[in-house]
């Protein structure tokens, strides 16, 4: 408590924070102002907090590490325990504690996504490697994104690499859990995990959502395992020649960095890398692109949570400038960008792809 | 005498059409019928039961399971025990079955669906209505049932005579619990159950911030939202544009059901609408069964291509 | 105000295929997820308000499994004081047998109460009679369906009760008294895994249901469990989202509502 409470009044007021955030301006959502209610122990307006997206650009960009992010999950944390939070919120939470995710979809089904292969994925206990391709809830259950766990399995093993899965047995890695503030539901999922990684002997991790890889990597202490995002996996594949990219793909494509992939954990490269290796493929950039790329705005809850305030959506931003820039796709590397784009991106004739998909077409 | 006696569904002055049910189980369990209802000017079909017993108290009187149990005993008094005593499963049935099953130590099935002739078992569904469970009573009759509406009415046979009119005096009025008032909800422009095309979200759709989406479409294909219970529990749509059994029921021409999973309490609010058309991403829900064309899919996907076409 | 309020552990079914054992013996419980009843969480939640404005205290009772321990703890979490576990060796199908149980506990424990709370239904059996048959039981009023309790005074409440079609009616009950609480009540508070921990400190006692057994027999058994029929149902329309949705469009043009 009180190192926390030490790093706030560290706090000069700079602003930076504020500058940084995809919240800031159209919403009522201040961080910088939020941080100085603490330093004098104000009173919180309920809804506030509940707007922080979890990108992390103010505790990136902060010059004293007040670590606003996790001032707002300690801000959460006191309403989530007060019983105090919205309803939709509760039931995300509810449905990760009974199904183990927040969906609420049955544990059982947790591997149908594997039905669509013509091969047969190892437990990841059977394999020599012990490497797990650690699926996520929604790519274990949204029809939408089923298909990234199938394609990344394809790629995979056309490239001969030998990975197994957890199946029923995978839980929510509960990094969204952690940003909404449920801090012993987290636990719980951190136990089971790490359990499962440890009875199976597990020593790689390979993620399919950068959400899954922070907090694997930042956030589930020292498991000794090395956890990796998919796109270095397969960079390093087409680097070594395990994949031969042969296709043509006469198409512009802008990319969209996720902010647990990009700006959170440094990984620019290799999803670029692995674009421009394809033929015909015309990479376009954002003007906030890399480390200041605008957050789509799935994370921190808020995929499970309406805010009050109506107003344009960074995801509506994005698309827009796509159109602008004459893309004929958005591409990402992460879940929760491809659903918060592709609302917009539908109606107003835009195409999203997640990264897989595109591969799948040139391989 | 091997009878049922049928507690009669009434409100406001309204004989319910929910009551064919219990006449049609009555009729199908091969009892001579007998409808106990309050004293009032009711409509009833003519030849629909063998007997009818007015009840000379007032309807609310009647409906409070406290004055019911009285009622009955009355009833069981003169004209012996009935075989069965049926009630709806509804907002006073489920009541005052339950209550006059404790007060006599009474076998009770309650929201039976269906019934085997060979066995003499009752089906009652469990498990979000994904298992029946065939029941049998082993107490002593009088046995008590509760009847999902709409299961039995087919079985409802013509009489040969006009029922014989019966009565029952002295009705002893409990005073532990006394009725107030009838509380209406709040009149809005939207009656849903005028709409010719309903357009229905369910849990499926997730936040409160997909309705104005969904009252966008609805617009554009000149339909009418409404929603099923959860959507309105979480206050996503108001009241008035609930439906089902808590809510409104429906029989528009098209009934475009979105993200709802097909509890029964919502089914039996749109089951009778003309066409229903079921969009879920679980291929397994149980709308499907009551639907006239099912798509497994992300009903926003739906949605946004429908926005889409209609709009290009 | 002393109030009671049941609450029961029931497997998660929503989301589930379930499946039926033995030729129609037993129903395959034992890979569910399991979590309260959904209207027993309405239930505690009211039941925790009203004492939060009378001043009074709640206890909590579950008929159940050793397990079912877990949907008291969540109720102590709301603030319920007490929480009493009635430990069954067998599932007790009929809802007679229940009511019968818990009012024989009641009686021999003596236990006090104003108003005893449950839920409307349960999940898994979808009954809706345990408080309906314990109310007669225990010879006070009842009423099911409780959608507001606008006014509780020292010896009576004035309740909504919700009918069909959105119509209610409000009802004076006189106390003591059984309630039946509807889902939609309240809006019921989130329970974090942290405040369960702290719930497990409180004590939770438990009762031998075979102590309470006087009078307790099954009225109605099961004879076998079975899958519903198949209404025939849906024609299911596939191929791409787009040949979908102008199929959809055919259709509702064809029935005459959009041109």
């Amino acid at each position: 408590m009180n190192v926390q409470v030490n790093r706030i009044l560290t706090c000069i007021q700079c602003g930076k924070c504020t500058g940084s955030c995809p919240e800031a301006g159209k919403t009522p959502f201040n961080i910088r102002m939020l941080i100085r209610k603490k330093q004098f122990q104000y009173a919180i307006e309920e809804g506030i907090p509940w707007y922080c997206t979890s990108c992390g650009a103010c505790t990136l960009r902060c010059p004293r590490d007040v670590k606003p992010s996790e001032v707002i999950i300690d801000m959460r944390s006191a309403l989530v325990e007060d019983g105090q939070i919205p309803l939709s919120l509760q039931k995300a939470l509810e449905d990760t504690f009974v199904q183990k995710n927040p969906w609420g979809r049955s544990r059982s089904k947790r591997g149908a996504w594997t039905e669509k292969l013509d091969f047969e994925i190892p437990h990841v206990s059977e394999t020599k490697e012990k490497r797990l391709l650690f699926v996520c809830c929604i790519q274990a259950y949204d029809p939408r994104c089923m298909v990234i766990p199938a394609n990344v399995a394809r790629i995979l093993k056309k490239a001969d690499f030998e990975f197994g899965i957890l199946g029923e047995e995978e839980a929510c890695c509960g990094n969204e859990i952690r940003r909404i503030g449920e801090s012993g539901l987290f636990e719980e999922l951190q136990e089971e995990n790490t359990t499962n990684f440890k009875e199976y002997g597990v020593k790689e991790i390979i993620t399919l959502s950068p959400h899954c890889m922070n907090v694997f990597k930042k956030e589930y202490g020292d498991t000794g395992i090395n956890v990796s995002h998919y796109t270095e996996v397969v960079w390093e594949l087409i680097k070594n020649g395990a994949l031969d990219i042969k296709g043509q793909y006469e198409k512009k494509v802008i990319y969209h960095d996720p902010c647990f992939l990009g700006k959170q954990n440094g990984i620019f490269d290799q999803p670029r890398n692995i674009l421009s290796a394809i033929n015909g493929l015309q990479l376009l950039e954002f003007s906030r692109s890399r480390e200041i790329s605008l957050c789509c705005e799935g994370g921190g809850g808020r995929m499970f949570f309406e805010v009050e305030t109506t107003y344009q959506r960074n995801a509506d931003l994005r698309v827009l400038e796509a159109i602008e820039r004459g893309a004929d796709m958005i591409t990402t590397a992460c879940p929760f960008c491809v659903m918060t784009l592709e609302d917009p991106a539908t109606e107003k004739g835009q195409v999203v792809k997640e990264l897989s998909e595109i591969l799948m077409e040139v391989l | 005498m091997s009878y049922a006696l049928i507690v009669g569904e009434v409100r406001r002055g309204i004989f319910e059409e929910r009551n064919l049910d219990t006449i049609g189980i009555s009729s199908l369990l091969g009892k001579e019928t007998c409808l106990l209802i309050p004293d009032n000017a009711y409509t009833i079909s003519e030849k629909q039961v063998d007997t009818i017993i007015k009840v000379k108290t007032d309807e609310e009187a009647f409906l409070n399971p406290l004055n019911l149990v009285g009622i009955v005993e009355q009833a069981m008094n003169t004209y012996g025990k009935p075989d069965f005593v049926l009630f709806t499963h509804s907002s006073s049935g489920m009541e005052s079955a339950a209550y006059l099953s404790g007060s006599f130590g009474l076998p009770l099935i309650t929201d039976v669906s269906g019934y085997d002739k060979d066995t003499g078992a009752f089906y009652k569904s469990y498990y979000s209505d994904k298992i029946f469970g065939e029941f049998r009573c082993v107490g002593q009759a009088p046995y008590v049932l509760t009847v999902r509406s709409g299961s039995f009415k087919e079985f409802v046979a013509e009489k040969a005579a006009f029922p014989k009119i019966e009565f029952i005096e002295n009705v002893a009025v409990n005073t532990s619990r006394t009725f107030i008032e009838y509380v209406e909800e709040e009149k809005t422009e939207i009656d849903i159950t005028k709409a010719e095309f309903l357009l229905s979200v369910g849990r499926g759709i997730g936040n409160k911030d997909e309705i104005p989406n969904y009252e966008e479409l609805a617009g554009l294909l000149r339909a009418v939202l409404s929603g099923s219970r959860p959507v309105i529990d979480k206050m996503w749509l108001p009241k008035p544009r609930q439906v089902g059994t808590s809510g409104k029921t429906v029989k528009p021409k098209v009934y475009l059901a979105m993200g709802i999973s097909g509890a029964f309490q919502h089914i039996a609010g749109m089951k009778d609408s003309d066409c229903i058309i079921a969009v879920n991403k679980d291929a397994g829900a149980p709308i499907f069964q009551y639907a006239h064309y099912g798509i497994v899919a992300d009903m926003h996907k739906v949605r946004d291509k429908l926005k889409e076409m209609v709009k290009g | 105000m002393n109030i009671l309020v049941f609450t029961k552990r029931v497997p998660a079914t929503q989301e589930e295929e379930l499946r039926i054992l033995g030729d129609g013996k037993e129903v395959d419980l034992s890979k569910l997820p399991f979590k309260v009843n959904d209207w027993d969480n309405y239930a505690v939640e009211e039941a925790v308000r009203i004492a939060e404005k009378t001043g009074g205290t709640v206890t909590a009772i579950s008929i159940g499994d050793a397990e079912s321990d877990e949907v008291l703890r969540r109720a102590i979490a709301m603030g319920v004081k007490d929480g009493f576990l009635i430990e069954v060796e067998k599932v007790l199908q009929d809802p007679y047998a229940r009511a019968m149980l818990a009012y024989n506990f009641l009686k021999k424990e003596n236990i006090p109460f104003d108003t005893i709370l449950t839920g409307v239904q349960s999940e898994d059996d979808q009954f809706a009679s345990v408080g309906g048959i314990l109310a007669a039981l225990l010879k006070v009023p009842y009423s099911s369906m409780v959608i507001g309790i606008d006014n509780i005074d020292k010896d009576h409440l004035v309740l909504r009760r919700e009918l069909e079609g959105g119509l209610q009616e409000r009802a004076k009950v006189i106390l003591p008294c059984v309630l039946s609480i509807q889902s939609g009540i309240n809006e019921p508070r989130y329970v974090s895994i942290m405040g369960v921990r702290k719930a497990s400190k409180v004590e939770r006692k438990i009762f031998k249901a075979k102590d309470y057994e006087e009078n307790m027999s099954s009225l109605i058994e099961v004879v076998k469990w079975v899958y519903p029929p198949k209404k025939g149902g849906a024609t299911m329309l596939s191929g791409e989202l787009e040949e979908i949705c102008k199929q959809i469009l055919g259709i509702i043009k064809e029935k005459g509502v959009y041109q």
